[in-house]
């Protein structure tokens, strides 16, 4: 299985990974992993006492022979851990060399891919909403099962990103909507002059388990145009005049570093795993390396 | 001090400011480019903003550094200078001391490169109503540039004007100066000069603002002041030259002293000359030809045209008296006693006597008056007086002791029985005098010397003294025509050199000390050549027919050799005047301030490179 997105390699390696989950599913499906409902597992997690009607088949006859009571045998139930992956398709992310939104896409591809692995049901939503894009968008929502793994990624390769996007927006309503909180992955560039904050708080305090990959392109870290500038926002439109030149790089760099450390703070007070990634670092040393780092996966 | 301004209309420059800043507004336009999300820059633009002192100025350096560099050339346009507040044109004469001592090096290269600097100056500063006038004053005064605005018709007059080997006559343009800025209401002469200038006696300059810019440091120099050369009074076959060195500088000074004749080097010795003082030396030397004597004095100093001087010596030839008698042992055996003396006594003369050099006419009239110079003795002959009278027993009240007939001669035993009575005539300056009438007289009589006596010897006591002999030794080596010749041999330089003539040249040339020749024109039938250009020192030789003549040109000035510039000039007895130790001269500082504006362009231009880069 090849795709244009990730190498068969790295695909395989990338089987071996497990996402992890810091609390128990909530989710309602069966799954991979444990969860706090009792049901049918081989992990045993507790006795009680015997009532009418329960199944005699969990009743613990080793305790009757010592106690003459009757006790069942309770199981940790194994359920799903539903991944949503908030990606972010603006018009922003059309930019740099490498293009943002190509990497974002990789890494969304690989942590689906990674998710669908595990038996985990996986939905991407890409926002903004693109009206032409509506049936692939929501053929990504709830794929669930290995086998879906190609038409997930041939999805993920006819996304486009354009348009302006509401952060704050598509987060809440990406909390609200959400049947089942699970973990909750977010792939943007956080430049949304609205800010970021409300969104992510909402989807702490629904429960998702959120993890924040910021990329930004390497012209945004180290711009290399110089001179009397007049910059258009591809998104807003707004116009901002500046003159720029090499001997303010380093102010640059600093407000750049101030911006991401301001954003990673904000995350970490919130148990958000958050790292900053340039769209040109190298995929697999983000997936195999920063991400287990930030223990998305392990 | 306070700032004027020579072109105040350049001010209307300012309106320029305007047109720099809407320049400003378009050279912002700006390089458009779309970029991700402006986010990042309008943090980047809070953060440089809030870390700037001066938020607004921020964003407009560029234009401030354009309105500054444009005010500061605009003010460069005015011509902002000190001092100075006079409302119409001034008149300035720049009067340049051309003499011997301003080519003192003691300031670099020379006083006179000092003086012309500073007189550029003087040109520089002037308003552009202001006129100038630029006078060379040397042994005579020049005027280099008539009355003028134009800067750079007056630079170059003092490009052009050079120093000379001679003394200042300071009084002349002075005089000159005066008139020129008579009538004029605001006018200044301004004097470049080190102050070695004779004593400017009898000018009135009260009324003249003079402003005495002085050049020069100090007074480090040796010259040679005087010169001398005597026939040795035992020996006629040598001489004896006299030199005097004198020493400007305050320590003693040790220097050598050479001798040469004609090129040929006789004598050299060391000097020690204390400071302030005169060493004479001298030299006794055979000669046995005509030529020049030069001394050259071997020194390091200031003033090194000082340090050599010539003469022209003549070897002695005998002297042709014709003494016209009724008969006087006295004095016959007087004038025979004379060296180097050929003496016809006759009773009276026949013709005009033109071989003889001296004619004594001891009480005879001759009936065709002598050509040669004449020692008259009791005749008066008619035109030299008005009226003649006589006087008996005339007491002697006055004598010239000072003047060359009466050197080593004592008239005190003098007493005379009669003698005519005569009113002392112009030509003529009464060396004896009683109350009424002069006794001696020695002058100048249609072209030619006369010494007059006006009693008859024989009839005092004066044959009887031993001063009798000895004024009879002086007359005839006044009279001799051939002495008198020798002195003229040897002009100062800056005045005119005389030839008398025999007989109409058709031609005449002068060889000067640097070998150049000039040739002559002469009018017809001149009896005299007239020389001119002896502002070099050295020696000439002047070529009329068939004759040779060396003359030399010497400075022999102690006052030009006294190089310590003077801190103040008297002007009579009234007016002094202080060297300006400020120059009064306005003082200029537009190009300060254009250097000012291209400094602040090249910043700006840096600046905006270093942001944009």
């Amino acid at each position: 299985m090849s795709s244009p997105l990730l190498t068969s390699d790295l695909l395989k390696r990338l089987e071996q990974f497990q996402l992890l989950a810091r609390r128990r599913s909530k989710s309602s499906a069966k799954g991979e992993r444990t969860s706090r409902a009792r049901g049918q597992s081989v992990e045993f997690a507790d006795h009680r006492n015997y009532t009418h009607g329960d199944d005699l088949r969990y009743l613990d006859w080793n305790l009757f022979g010592r106690l003459d009571r009757l006790f069942l045998k309770l199981y940790e139930e194994e359920r799903e851990l539903p991944m949503t992956v908030f990606l972010d398709a603006s018009e922003s992310m059309a930019f740099g060399t490498p293009r943002k939104f190509d990497f974002a896409r990789q890494l969304a591809a690989a942590i689906g891919y990674v998710a669908l692995c595990g038996f985990d049901r996986v939905s991407i939503r890409a926002f903004p909403d693109n009206e032409e894009e509506s049936a692939i968008r929501s053929a990504m929502r709830s794929v669930r099962g290995r086998k879906s793994a190609l038409r997930f990624f041939q999805n993920i390769t006819r996304l486009t990103a354009s348009g302006m996007a509401d952060f704050n927006e598509t987060l809440r309503r990406g909390a609200l909507e959400a049947r089942q909180v699970g973990a909750a992955i977010v792939l943007s560039d956080f430049l949304d002059p609205a800010g970021f904050e409300e969104g992510l708080n909402t989807l702490v305090g629904r429960g998702f388990q959120v993890s924040a990959i910021q990329i930004l392109a390497p012209e945004e870290l180290e711009p290399e145009t110089y001179g009397d500038l007049r910059l258009i926002d591809s998104e807003t439109g707004a116009q901002t005049e500046v003159t720029f030149g090499r001997y303010r790089l380093d102010i640059y760099q600093r407000m750049v570093a101030n911006f991401c450390g301001k954003l990673g703070e904000f995350c970490k007070s919130r148990g958000v795993a958050f790292f900053t990634a340039s769209s040109a670092t190298d995929l697999e040393e983000v997936l195999l390396k920063q991400l287990r780092k930030a223990e998305i996966w392990r | 001090m306070e700032m004027s301004f020579l072109s105040p209309a350049a001010f209307a420059f300012a309106a320029a400011i305007p047109v720099v800043i809407v320049f400003y507004l378009l050279k912002r336009k700006r390089v458009v480019r779309l970029v991700s999300s402006s986010l990042l820059w309008q943090k980047f633009l809070a953060e440089t903003q809030a870390s700037a002192p001066f938020q607004r100025l921020r964003h407009n350096w560029l234009l401030i550094l354009q309105i500054l560099m444009l005010a500061l050339v605009v003010l460069a346009l005015t011509r902002p200078f000190f001092s100075g507040d006079r409302k119409e044109g001034a008149l300035y004469v720049a009067i340049l001391d051309a003499s011997a001592s301003m080519q003192a090096i003691d300031v670099a290269p020379s006083r006179f490169e000092a003086a012309r600097e500073e007189a550029r100056d003087l040109v520089s500063s002037m308003k552009d109503r202001d006129q100038m006038i630029v006078l060379r004053a040397a042994a005579n005064t020049h005027v280099l540039q008539s009355g003028t605005a134009e800067k750079s018709a007056l630079r170059r007059a003092i490009d052009a004007c050079e120093p000379s080997d001679s003394p200042t006559r300071l009084v002349e343009a002075l005089k000159l100066a005066r008139t020129l800025v008579q009538n004029r209401s605001f006018a200044e002469v301004h004097l470049f000069s080190d102050g070695a200038v004779d004593e400017i006696e009898g000018l009135q300059i009260a009324d003249i603002p003079v402003v005495f810019h002085k050049i020069g440091e100090r007074g480090d120099n040796l010259g040679v002041v005087q010169l001398d050369v005597k026939a040795h009074p035992d020996d006629p076959t040598r001489k004896a030259v006299f030199a005097s060195v004198g020493n400007y500088s305050e320590q003693t000074r040790r220097a050598q002293l050479e001798l040469r004749f004609n090129n040929r080097m006789l004598a050299s010795r060391t000097l020690n000359v204390p400071g302030g003082t005169n060493a004479q030396e001298v030299f006794t030397v055979p000669q046995t030809e005509d030529g020049v004597f030069t001394v050259t004095l071997a020194a390091e100093d200031d003033l090194p045209v000082d340090n050599q001087a010539s003469a022209v010596s003549l070897m002695p030839r005998p002297v042709k008296v014709l003494l016209a008698t009724a008969g006087n042992r006295f004095l016959e055996k007087s004038l025979k006693s004379i060296p180097h003396i050929e003496l016809n006594v006759v009773s009276s003369p026949v013709g005009d006597a033109a071989e003889y050099d001296v004619v004594v006419l001891d009480g005879v009239v001759p009936a065709v008056w002598p050509k040669a110079n004449v020692l008259a003795i009791n005749v008066a002959r008619s035109g030299w007086f008005d009226a003649v009278g006589q006087v008996e027993y005339p007491a002697i009240v006055d004598v010239k002791a000072t003047h060359a007939l009466l050197r080593f001669v004592n008239f005190d035993t003098v007493d005379i029985a009669k003698s005519l009575q005569v009113k002392t005539p112009s030509w003529a300056l009464p060396i004896v005098e009683s109350q009424q009438t002069p006794l001696v007289l020695a002058g100048e009589f249609d072209r030619q010397s006369v010494v007059w006596v006006g009693f008859d010897t024989l009839e005092s006591t004066w044959p009887l003294r031993i001063a009798y002999p000895i004024f009879m030794q002086n007359a005839v080596e006044w009279l001799n025509p051939a002495l008198a010749n020798a002195a003229e041999l040897t002009v100062r330089s800056g005045e005119p050199f005389r030839l008398p003539l025999t007989e109409p040249v058709p031609g005449a040339s002068v060889e000067l000390p640097d070998g150049t020749t000039r040739e002559l024109t002469l009018e017809e039938g001149a009896m005299e050549i007239l020389f001119g250009d002896t502002a070099r020192l050295g020696v000439y030789r002047m070529t009329a027919g068939t004759n040779s003549t060396p003359f030399c040109v010497n400075l022999l000035d102690s006052v030009e050799s006294a190089i310590k510039p003077r801190e103040t000039l008297e002007f009579g007895k009234y007016g002094t005047v202080a060297a300006t130790g400020s120059k009064k001269a306005n003082v200029e500082i537009w190009r300060w301030i254009a250097m000012a504006g291209l400094g602040v362009l090249l910043f700006e231009w840096w600046f905006y490179h270093r942001r944009t880069a």
